[in-house]
């Protein structure tokens, strides 16, 4: 019969491979997006080819820029 | 049966407005001046983010008028384009974003706005969204929180 702490072990190995496979495929998938919140839960994606998103992006670009310097 | 003259009406209770405003001071005693922490609690808000939070690789606290109160770096170039991207948030929606999230390939922008106070954070790419807007929303609370409870112990109209 399996120790007790064995299948334990087991059971943590199985979720954290599911979790690094599920941040593999988040990282492969995922595109770049500007999203904006309002008060009561309203939310709304600005494409990069609209004028919107395009300045969004844009002044993100800048921040990231930004805090790269030291 | 007479009917009954509806203007005459309107007009008293209009007189009755303008009599009783006229009994409210234009100030009253008790209101108090916009909350703004002092830069020092900015950069302890700065901090304790940055501790809360691996991923922030800098950020920024900006006052109600959007003045730079605290940054992790240079707080010109902080104070411009955290201001730039709260400006591009305003204007792409009918009212002022309570959250900004941009995500690109060199890294992620969060923007939170509370009781006034904004605080702007670039962090690593894929930067958990809810854990990093709780984190800044957290840091934020409390800062404005702990400045008006300053404020209200030592705080003389």
């Amino acid at each position: 019969m399996e120790k007790p702490h064995r299948a334990i072990l087991d059971r943590v190995a199985g979720y954290a491979d599911e979790a690094a496979a599920y941040l593999r495929r988040r990282r492969m998938s995922r595109q770049p997006f500007a999203r904006l919140y309002w008060p009561g839960g309203r939310g709304a994606d600005f494409p990069p080819d609209t004028e919107a998103g395009r300045t969004l992006f844009l002044a993100a670009s800048r921040l990231i820029d930004v805090a790269r310097e030291r | 049966m007479p009917e009954t003259a509806t203007i005459v009406s309107q007009d008293a209770r209009a007189a009755g407005m303008a009599s009783m405003l006229t009994e409210v001071p234009a100030t009253t005693s008790h209101r108090s001046p916009p909350a703004v922490p002092t830069p020092g609690d900015a950069e302890a808000a700065i901090a304790r983010l940055r501790e809360m939070s691996a991923d922030v690789r800098g950020c920024a606290v900006l006052g109600p008028d959007g003045e730079l109160l605290a940054a992790s770096g240079d707080p010109q170039r902080w104070q411009e384009a955290a201001a730039v991207l709260l400006g591009a948030a305003d204007l792409a929606g009918d009212a002022p974003a309570e959250l900004v999230h941009v995500a690109t390939e060199d890294g992620e922008v969060f923007a939170v706005r509370h009781a006034g106070l904004a605080i702007v954070v670039v962090s690593e790419r894929f930067a958990l969204a809810s854990l990093m807007a709780f984190d800044m929303r957290t840091v934020l609370r409390d800062l404005a929180n702990d400045h008006r409870q300053v404020r209200s112990r030592t705080w003389r109209p």
